[in-house]
């Protein structure tokens, strides 16, 4: 080990410890909120807040998609709101089964990103392309709207889906289930190459502890269904985007396109130069998250019984976007996880909730997500200079 | 002439405009040599590299393997030669680790099925014996290359070219920006590239560089070829800049 403990912090916050810190965070606020309203860890509060955090989780890891490319996007939250009001007219008005509305949200939520991934990789900036297209998609939304302005989903098979519960004894078979399945896989593997002789026992070590992160993981979602559970069952927009996260972790971690993705966010040139198809890899970024915008509106559609000219509005899409930093995706490229949206989300989501019980004003609500925002690209830079030390030059950015 | 030579450029010619920046040039690498590329800027040394890597075309003249004519039209063209290339800037991602930026483009995929899933461990296996080969010692294969010292980058730029068993490397100012230690490392593996029987070819502005590592120095200047320097001729430094800046052809 090199350097001394600042630097050695700086690599540690880089590297495999890049979550600790949020979920400290999150575990002392929610600790902070609990001793002001004890409801607040109280299973009803808890299977609220795992249902209020979906619309923003599934934008933020659509968000997440664009952000490890190098990119940025304004434009889904309001996106999310069209899609989901093309939907919501299909089913409520043109009497269209839910499978048809669905398809219809998500294709035209994947038609618009699709177009502006041509312009950013034309080379006009994301920025610029995704802040056009959000001011475009607010007036859109007003004219996909009927003359009302707002389409009620009540007694609509949509609203059913934020309804439903699963049986958390259900989810938590299905966890112990897929925890040992991948569990008894990497000890198959250990086992066979320690039989193949190489550092038979290192290998087998070293499988336990590849294995820490799964059993860990295993355990704290054991607890979270449990507690939530007892709220009356696991909501099924929740299961539903903890499935799209298992298959996002899979497409970003195990898979070639995931190594492009981080190649592409880290850097153009020389992903370029080894052959990775570069605009391909930003087309396939937008689309992404144009499939996450059409399931995040069609989830707060669900959840809120209805479309309005208020969906998508407000502070919803710098939510999303805080969240995927404040989880620890990098607003510079190329770093990041998909558990970053999820844990970002229920950062943001946890502040709405705590502010909401404790019977604190909106402006509170602000200025701690706000707060947190800065903060968290603060860190987040930090984290880029590989040192908490102002000045290193050794990761500086250009 | 005896044996068709592994790479042959042959009568290059290449121009910008009207500024002419190769004229003329012929260049033989044979297995297992190094040949050092050397002259002032504005030479055409660069120029040169660029059209055996595939990155620009000849404007005339061309480029031979083992004997055949044969055209690039982009660097994977001439990875499929075996010629790599490893650039100044040594185009590694710094946020992937040794593993990922070795097969960067060149990924081994298990199965097409689960959408083309990386096979981690096989690919680890090659980057630790490819690795070992050169001697690069990496503490952790899973730490971003951002982490690592200038030395082990320019060490895992070359081993990424070694993936695939090249037959040419070329090598574009290699020890520019190192220190002492760390341009000692960049000998040593140019010198166990060479006793693998790969043929290196260097650019390099450090001259003392040059007539330590280099079996044949060919020497540039404003686009054409003026000499070559074999090791067995005994030159020294001042050899190297008469003819670079064209004090000894005055002379002569």
């Amino acid at each position: 080990m090199n350097g001394d403990w600042r630097t050695r912090l700086g690599e540690a916050l880089a590297g495999p410890y890049r979550t600790v810190p949020v979920v400290l965070a999150l575990g002392a606020m929610w600790l902070i909120f609990n001793s002001i309203n004890s409801a607040f860890l109280g299973s009803a509060n808890l299977h609220a807040l795992a249902q209020q955090v979906v619309p923003v989780g599934m934008l933020a890891l659509g968000i997440v998609f664009v952000l490890l490319v190098g990119e940025i996007d304004l434009s889904s939250a309001a996106l999310s709101a069209v899609a989901a009001t093309i939907a919501a007219r299909l089913l409520v008005e043109s009497g269209q089964p839910l499978l048809v509305a669905v398809a219809a949200a998500i294709v035209f939520a994947i038609s618009i990103t699709f177009l502006e991934s041509l312009l950013v990789i034309y080379g006009v900036p994301s920025l610029i392309v995704t802040l056009g297209g959000m001011i475009m998609l607010q007036g859109g939304l007003l004219i996909a709207l009927p003359s009302s302005f707002q389409v009620s989903l009540g007694g609509t098979s949509l609203a059913e889906f934020a309804g439903t519960n699963l049986s958390s004894d259900a989810c938590m078979i299905a966890i112990a289930v897929a925890a040992a399945a991948l569990l008894a896989g990497r000890l198959a593997v250990a086992v066979r190459q320690a039989r193949g002789g190489e550092g038979d026992r290192r290998a087998l070590l070293a499988a336990a502890r590849g294995a820490t992160p799964v059993v860990l993981g295993a355990a704290a979602l054991l607890v979270a269904v449990a507690v939530v559970g007892r709220g009356g069952g696991i909501p099924l927009s929740t299961a539903t985007f903890f499935v799209l996260l298992l298959v996002a972790w899979y497409l970003t971690t195990q898979t070639r396109y995931g190594t492009h993705l981080y190649a592409v966010g880290g850097s153009r040139a020389a992903a370029k130069r080894s052959g990775v198809p570069v605009s391909r890899i930003v087309i396939y970024s937008f689309l992404i998250l144009g499939f996450c915008a059409a399931i995040a509106g069609l989830a707060d559609a669900s959840r809120t019984l209805g479309v309005s000219a208020a969906s998508g509005g407000g502070s919803l899409i710098l939510d999303a976007i805080a969240a995927a930093v404040v989880g620890g995706t990098s607003l510079f490229g190329g770093r990041g996880s998909v558990w970053s949206a999820a844990l970002g989300a229920l950062v943001i989501g946890s502040i709405n909730s705590g502010v909401q019980l404790l019977g604190l004003s909106v402006e509170i609500q602000d200025l701690a997500t706000g707060g947190v925002l800065v903060l968290a690209v603060t860190i987040d830079l930090v984290i880029s200079r590989g040192s908490i030390r102002p000045s290193r030059g050794r990761l500086a950015r250009a | 002439m005896g044996e068709p030579a592994m790479v042959e450029v042959v009568g290059a010619e290449k121009h910008y405009g009207g500024l002419r920046a190769l004229s003329g040039v012929d260049l033989r690498i044979d297995p297992g040599e190094v040949l050092a590329l050397v002259g002032d800027n504005g030479a055409g040394k660069s120029t040169l590299l660029k059209l055996m890597s595939g990155a620009e075309r000849f404007d005339g003249g061309g480029l031979r393997v083992a004997g055949r004519d044969v055209v690039f039209h982009g660097p994977r063209d001439a990875a499929g030669y075996g010629i790599h290339t490893v650039y100044q800037d040594l185009s590694l991602c710094e946020n992937l680790d040794t593993v990922q930026n070795l097969f960067l483009g060149q990924e081994l995929v298990s199965s097409p099925l689960l959408g083309h899933r990386v096979d981690r461990r096989a690919m680890e296996e090659v980057a630790r014996r490819v690795l070992g080969e050169l001697a690069v010692k990496i503490q952790s294969l899973k730490a971003p290359v951002g982490w690592l010292s200038g030395g082990q980058r320019q060490g895992i730029a070359i081993a990424r070219a070694l993936v695939t068993d090249p037959s040419l490397i070329l090598l574009d100012e290699p020890t520019a920006a190192l220190g002492v230690e760390q341009k000692t490392e960049v000998y040593n593996l140019i010198f166990r590239l060479r006793e693998r029987g790969c043929g290196v070819l260097i650019i390099s502005h450090d001259l003392r560089d040059v007539q330590h590592l280099a079996d044949r120095v060919a020497v540039l200047r404003l686009g054409r070829k003026v000499t070559e320097f074999e090791k067995s001729q005994s030159y020294d430094v001042d050899d190297l800049v008469s003819a670079i800046t064209g004090a000894k052809e005055a002379i002569v």
